[in-house]
C-alpha cells in the first residue's frame, strides 16, 4: 500500500511546517534556556511561566490569540503585511508558526536541562586557558548542550508533526497549504467513506514519529559518546 | 490496591457513565451550522411548551450524518441537504416515514460590512480577479452542504477551475461566515440566512437559483432514538408558531 499523490503532499507539507518551526525557534529557544540556567534577574518566575504557558493552555487558545494578534487586522498581522508583505493568514508559515509556538516551552525544557547539567568547571577551565566568554560557549558549553539540544529539537518537531488546535484555529485547514498530517486524518474522520484513508494516515504518522524517536536517539547516542570521550568501540 | 479500594473505584467510574434511560429523558437534534439561532429559538419554544430538554449540536450535515453512522445518540438531524439523509436512510439509520422536507435558502456572496467589493454574479463574473492575492471563504466543497452548493455553483458559472485554488474551506458554513466577518478573507459564499445573522458581512450578491441544485433542509428522526419527546418536535418544526420563526431568520419554509 503506496501513499497516494494526495498523502505525499499531507506528509510534505507535514514534514516542511514541522522543520520550518524547529529551526526557527531554535536560536530563541537556545538563548532563553540559556538565560533561564544561567542568569538571575527580577521578574524570572513570570517570565519562566509565560515561557511554559502554550504547554499548559488549551491549544484553541494559543490559535485564537494567534488569530487576533498574526492575523490580517491584528496589530502584527498588519504590520508584517505592511512593512514585509508577509502574510501568515492561511499560509505553511502560520501553521509552522503555530507549531513553533506550540513547540517551544518543550523546547527550552530540554535545552535548559542540558545548560543546567553541565560542569561548571569545564568551562572555567576553558576561560583560565585565555578563551573569551563567547568562545567558551560557543566551543565548550552549546557542544556539551547537543544531547538536550537534539532532545528538545526532536520533541519540538513531534509536537509540530501533532499540531492540531492551534492550527485548524488560526490557519483553518487548507489543502496543499495548511492541511497537515492531523487536520487530514481529523478531516477523513468527518467524512462519511472516509475511514481508509484516515487510518492510512494515521499508520502513517505512526512510522513518521518511530523514525523521528530513532533519529533522536541515535543522535544523542553520539553526541553523549563525544562528550563522554567513548567512541563507537568502547575506548576511553 | 485492596479489593475495598477496587470497589469504590469501580463505583465511582460506573456513576459516572451516562446510564441507556437517562438517553430517553431529552432530546438530542444534530442540526447543520447554518441552523444555529434559528433552531435554538424553535427549540426553547417547544421546550416551554412540553417542559422537554431539547439538546442541539451543530456542525456540517456531513459530520453530522458520520457521527450517527458511528452511533452518536441523536434523537433527529436536521441536515441542509437531502443527500446526508439519504445517506443515513440507506443504511436504515433513519425511521422509516419520519423524513420531511423543512427549510430552503438561498446562496449568497459576502464581504465584510466594510469592504468595498461590488461584483455581479453572472457567467465567467471575475471572481479570482476580486479575490486577488486573498481567498474565497467557504465550506469545505467536498463534503459539507454549503460547499457542495457554492462549488455546484461555481462550476455552473464556469468559474470554478479560476478561484478553487484560492479557497479557505472551513468544517461549516459558519465558521467560513465567521473569516469574512473577521475580514480575514474578502469574499465568502454562505446562506443568506448566514447573512442576516452576522452584522459585520454584507451581501454582495446573490447566486441565481438556477445555478445550483435546489437547497433543501431534510430532517429526519434517528432510527436508534428513544426520545418519546422527538416526534412531538419533529412536528413542532413545521408548526406555524416555528413557521414564523424560521422566516424571521431568513429560511423560506417548505410544505
Amino acid at each position: 500500500m503506496l501513499p497516494t499523490p494526495e498523502e505525499l503532499e499531507v506528509l510534505a507539507l507535514s514534514l516542511k511546517v514541522a522543520f520550518w518551526s524547529v529551526l526557527v525557534s531554535l536560536p530563541l529557544a537556545v538563548a532563553v534556556a540559556y538565560l533561564l540556567a544561567r542568569a538571575s534577574f527580577p521578574g524570572k518566575t513570570l517570565f519562566d511561566a509565560a515561557v511554559h504557558l502554550p504547554l499548559v493552555l488549551p491549544p484553541v487558545v494559543v490559535g485564537y490569540f494567534l488569530l487576533l494578534a498574526f492575523g490580517r487586522r491584528g496589530p502584527i498581522g498588519a504590520l508584517l503585511d505592511d512593512w514585509f508583505g508577509v502574510v501568515m493568514m492561511f499560509k505553511w508559515t502560520g501553521a509552522a508558526l503555530a507549531a513553533g509556538v506550540m513547540g517551544f516551552p518543550l523546547m527550552v525544557r530540554a535545552v535548559r536541562l542540558s545548560f543546567e547539567a553541565i560542569d561548571r568547571k569545564l568551562e572555567a577551565a576553558a576561560s583560565t586557558l585565555g578563551a573569551g566568554r563567547l568562545a567558551v560557549f560557543a566551543t565548550v558549553t552549546l557542544p556539551l548542550a547537543l544531547p538536550g539540544i537534539f532532545t528538545g529539537m526532536l520533541l519540538s518537531f513531534a509536537r509540530g508533526l501533532g499540531e492540531f488546535g492551534a492550527t485548524i484555529t488560526f490557519v483553518s485547514n487548507i489543502p496543499g497549504e495548511t492541511r497537515t498530517l492531523p487536520l487530514a486524518i481529523y478531516t477523513y474522520t468527518q467524512v462519511p467513506g472516509g475511514d481508509e484513508p484516515a487510518l492510512r494516515l494515521s499508520l502513517l504518522a505512526v512510522a513518521l514519529s518511530l523514525a523521528a524517536l530513532f533519529v533522536s536517539e541515535v543522535m544523542v547516542r553520539r553526541a553523549t559518546r563525544r562528550i563522554t570521550g567513548d567512541d563507537a568501540d568502547g575506548r576511553h | 490496591m485492596s479489593l475495598k479500594c477496587l470497589l469504590v473505584w469501580l463505583s465511582l467510574t460506573l456513576a459516572v457513565v451516562p446510564s441507556a434511560a437517562a438517553d430517553a429523558a431529552g432530546t438530542t437534534v444534530f442540526a447543520a451550522a447554518s441552523l444555529k439561532d434559528a433552531l435554538d429559538e424553535a427549540a426553547r419554544g417547544f421546550d416551554a411548551e412540553s417542559g422537554n430538554r431539547t439538546t442541539i449540536s451543530y456542525g456540517a450535515s456531513s459530520s453530522l450524518a458520520r457521527q450517527i453512522e458511528h452511533g452518536a445518540p441523536a434523537d433527529i438531524l436536521v441536515s441542509a441537504d437531502a443527500e446526508w439523509i439519504d445517506y443515513l436512510e440507506e443504511r436504515k439509520l433513519i425511521r422509516a416515514g419520519s423524513r420531511v422536507n423543512l427549510l430552503s435558502n438561498r446562496l449568497v456572496l459576502v464581504s465584510p460590512s466594510a469592504g468595498a467589493i461590488g461584483i455581479r454574479i453572472e457567467a465567467g463574473f471575475p471572481l479570482a480577479r476580486a479575490l486577488g492575492r486573498d481567498r474565497l471563504a467557504m465550506a469545505d466543497p467536498d463534503h459539507v452542504p454549503a460547499g457542495r452548493y457554492g462549488r455546484a455553483a461555481l462550476e455552473s458559472l464556469g468559474v470554478w477551475t479560476s478561484v478553487s485554488g484560492k479557497i479557505a474551506r472551513s468544517e461549516n458554513v459558519r465558521a467560513a461566515l465567521a473569516l469574512v466577518a473577521r475580514g480575514e478573507a474578502p469574499l465568502g459564499i454562505v446562506y443568506s440566512s448566514d447573512a442576516l445573522a452576522e452584522r459585520r458581512v454584507r451581501i454582495v450578491d446573490e447566486f441565481p437559483v438556477s445555478s445550483h441544485p435546489r437547497i433543501v433542509y431534510a430532517a429526519a428522526l434517528a432510527a436508534a432514538s428513544r426520545s418519546a419527546a422527538a416526534p412531538g418536535l419533529l412536528a413542532f418544526l413545521r408548526s406555524p408558531a416555528a413557521r414564523a420563526i424560521w422566516v424571521k431568520h431568513g429560511f423560506g419554509v417548505l410544505d
